[in-house]
């Protein structure tokens, strides 16, 4: 099942899903292509947010300290993604740990926080994520800054920092509502006592009563000069909610040392109906304006792409294409559809932009 | 020269027809989740679980009922895997469940016919171009006379002979059904054009001949010939019942065909109109149904070929009450009844006979 010279050889062989059915008996984690993992640990972080462990088979290929790692879970039937960064640099192990904080309305998020236990299996994806550390970085001097669950990624290039140089100096400020919705308290106690020069700041705005090695207050160029007067040496890295790292960027980039940043995707801008929407098409390597509302299959092939197709009414299946992201729309019903999987070009609408895999 | 048994109706009504059953569908759609998805892995580990048990009875020659039921076992591990679960996936009716197992575009099945071919005889132009002469290819498939509005040749002379061979090698039909052999005798094709449309059929046919036939009774070693047969047996059987049932979807005595011309501004409702008037259905018990891919609820898998056939059983009452209320008839019967207006019109349309009025096909009133 390793990706070796007998597996190439077999390929033609062997039909996947059959391969993966009987083998599945044995180990639910065994998989002819599959990059499917089982929860080996489950724990409770903080309020309503759990840390799962898992371990990988050996179709996933693993992960830079920084970067997301897509996660599916089956819910009602359907296989839903979502986007994850592992808390812990990957190591031999095949072990990855995510963190997960139950969000409103969340179906993965609260499946995976309350309907997961450990033996249960999920699905990985390749990971991805530019905000990885430069070589050597573990001997300069950092600052990173969280917010909400930003912390994730954050924690895990902290954690491969101090792997690389124990006495790392790092600054690490999170922001949180309350205390109760802190992530990993009990986690920086260990670290800070083993790591002399990790620094870590917990930011609360909405907390009554600070504790006295808590902060209060949003992100403002007074609390970073008086908590980090020595910015400008510092390289700066930060995650959390788009309008957050659009304030601390505004704020530490131009007088940090280094900076760089990630958000989380905003959800896709709903538009109106001949709004114009950018169709990305991986696999062509194009982008495309059409507009929302209007059949996919007929304004991609105004735009000049010409995506394979039979009935045009939505009956043959012979357009259906593999959306990545984005929302789109039944032409009958006008039912919109958030989630990722495949749509027949022929009879959805764009409602947002979209990432099709055409 | 007969009527058909529906009534024509008013632009109107059969916009309001249409109407109902795109609700019904909706209704349906929303209703899809984990229920619908396990029933169609149950299916597939149905599939993998007699042909596992089929296979190894096929080495159990010396015990010959073990034998007989190795290859009833296979035989019906094909046929569910045909009709049940491949033919329903292919049409992508549990797309939406986003499993890439599952998917109908990459779906490939145990029978010599390839997905692609399937996908694009049977899901584009069966179930877009249903019952209409000349564009839906399944009418006869090219060899036999079955509606009077078929030009009558000698050759039909000796269609109940060619309907008993077409039977039993019913799958071997199906996967050049889409190579179109009757363009190419005719001249119509080059054959550098057919030899690159038949490579990947000839594909097919290969892996699937090694694997049922050399493969299997070559890990017989001294079985292999009682093996082979077995596998043959078993490839039969799954022939003659896919032939069976998929004839009686659309070949029955009041099933109508239509002219091209009623494509011309086609609406949704009449769409809709026309897959009724073109299918029938098969009564029986959930087995049945089942062992029939759920083709036995023709009706309501041409009104909605991409929803999962294990709801078509559900929804068939209020389709055929929608009917009722439009007047439009629901074909359906018993599988012998139905079977047997096939057969008839097998043997009735081997002879020459002259084609139907145009009101009988009809579809709206004027």
């Amino acid at each position: 099942m390793s990706d070796g010279v007998l597996h190439k050889a077999m390929a033609p062989l062997v039909a996947p899903p059959v391969f993966d059915f009987w083998v599945q008996k044995i180990n639910r984690t065994l998989s002819w292509e599959r990059p499917l993992a089982r929860v080996v640990g489950r724990e409770v972080t903080a309020r309503g947010t759990v840390t799962l462990t898992l371990k990988a088979n050996r179709h996933f290929r693993g992960y830079a300290a920084g970067q997301h790692v897509p996660v599916s879970v089956e819910v009602d039937g359907v296989r839903l993604t979502r986007t994850y960064s592992p808390v812990t640099p990957w190591q031999g192990d095949r072990r990855l740990a995510i963190t997960v904080r139950e969000v409103d309305g969340g179906k993965v998020s609260a499946a995976l926080v309350h309907a997961l236990s450990v033996g249960d299996v999920v699905e990985l994806g390749p990971a991805f994520g530019d905000m990885v550390l430069p070589d050597g970085g573990a001997s300069r001097p950092w600052l990173l800054v969280a917010g909400g669950s930003g912390i994730t990624p954050l924690m895990c290039l902290a954690r491969a920092l101090l792997a690389e140089n124990p006495s790392a100096d790092i600054t690490l400020m999170m922001w949180a509502r309350e205390r109760a919705d802190l992530c990993f308290s009990g986690t920086f106690a260990d670290l800070r006592a083993r790591h002399p020069n990790l620094r870590v700041l917990p930011v609360l705005t909405r907390e009554s009563r600070c504790l006295p090695n808590e902060l209060s207050g949003r992100p403002g160029a007074e609390l970073f000069a008086a908590q980090v007067p020595d910015i400008a040496t510092r390289a700066v890295r930060a995650c959390g909610p788009w309008g957050f790292v659009e304030t601390v960027s505004s704020l530490l980039a131009p007088i940090a040392a280094d900076f760089d940043s990630e958000c989380f995707t905003p959800p896709p801008r709903a538009t109106q109906a001949g709004e114009a929407v950018t169709v990305t098409l991986l696999r062509s390597e194009r982008q495309v304006q059409v507009p929302a509302g209007a059949p996919l299959l007929e304004s991609l092939e105004e735009q000049g792409v010409q995506p394979a197709y039979g009935c045009r009414m939505g009956v043959c299946n012979t357009c259906v294409c593999d959306k990545r992201a984005g929302t789109t729309e039944h032409v009958y019903n006008s039912e919109q559809h958030a989630e990722a999987g495949p749509v027949r070009l022929c009879v959805n609408a764009a409602r947002s932009d979209i990432t099709l895999d055409l | 020269m007969k009527q058909s048994k529906s009534r024509p109706l008013t632009r109107e009504q059969v916009d309001q027809f249409g109407a109902e059953l795109d609700a019904l569908h909706t209704r349906v759609r929303d209703d899809l989740g984990q229920h619908d998805a396990d029933y169609i892995r149950r299916v597939f580990a149905a599939v993998r679980y007699t042909e596992a048990a089929g296979r190894v009875l096929l080495y159990c020659w010396f015990l010959p009922p073990l034998w007989v039921l190795g290859v009833l076992l296979l035989g019906l591990s094909k046929i569910l895997d045909n009709m049940e679960l491949g033919h329903n996936v292919i049409h992508g009716q549990f797309d939406w469940m986003n499993d890439p197992y599952l998917r109908g575009r990459d779906w490939e099945w145990d029978i010599v016919a390839t997905g692609d071919n399937w996908r694009e005889t049977h899901n584009f132009r069966h179930h877009t171009y249903t019952n209409i002469k000349g564009m839906d290819d399944d009418i006869g498939y090219g060899l036999l006379r079955l509606f009077p509005e078929q030009r009558w040749r000698p050759f039909y002379l000796f269609q109940p002979l060619v309907a008993v061979i077409f039977a039993l090698l019913f799958e071997w039909g199906v996967a050049i059904q889409d190579l179109r052999l009757g363009r190419y005798f005719k001249g119509k094709m080059a054959p550098g054009e057919m030899a690159a449309a038949f490579r990947p059929v000839g594909r097919k046919m290969r892996r699937q001949m090694i694997k049922d036939y050399l493969v299997f009774p070559l890990l017989g070693g001294p079985l292999f010939l009682p093996i082979l047969a077995g596998n043959a047996l078993a490839n039969i059987m799954r022939s003659l019942w896919t032939y069976m049932i998929i004839f009686c979807g659309h070949f029955t005595a009041d099933v109508d065909v239509f002219p091209k011309s009623v494509m011309n501004g086609e609406s949704r409702g009449q769409w809709y109109l026309r897959q009724i008037r073109g299918s029938s259905n098969l009564r029986g018990g959930k087995l049945f149904h089942i062992l029939t891919g759920n083709l036995s609820h023709q009706i309501e898998h041409h009104l909605f070929p991409t929803l999962p056939a294990n709801r078509y059983g559900d929804i068939a009452p209020e389709v055929r009450a929608i009917c009722r209320r439009y007047g439009v008839h629901y074909n359906t019967g018993s599988l012998w009844l139905q079977f047997g207006q096939v057969i008839w019109r097998i043997l009735r349309y081997s002879f020459p006979s002259k084609p139907v009025p145009v009101n009988r096909v009809r579809l709206l009133a004027e």
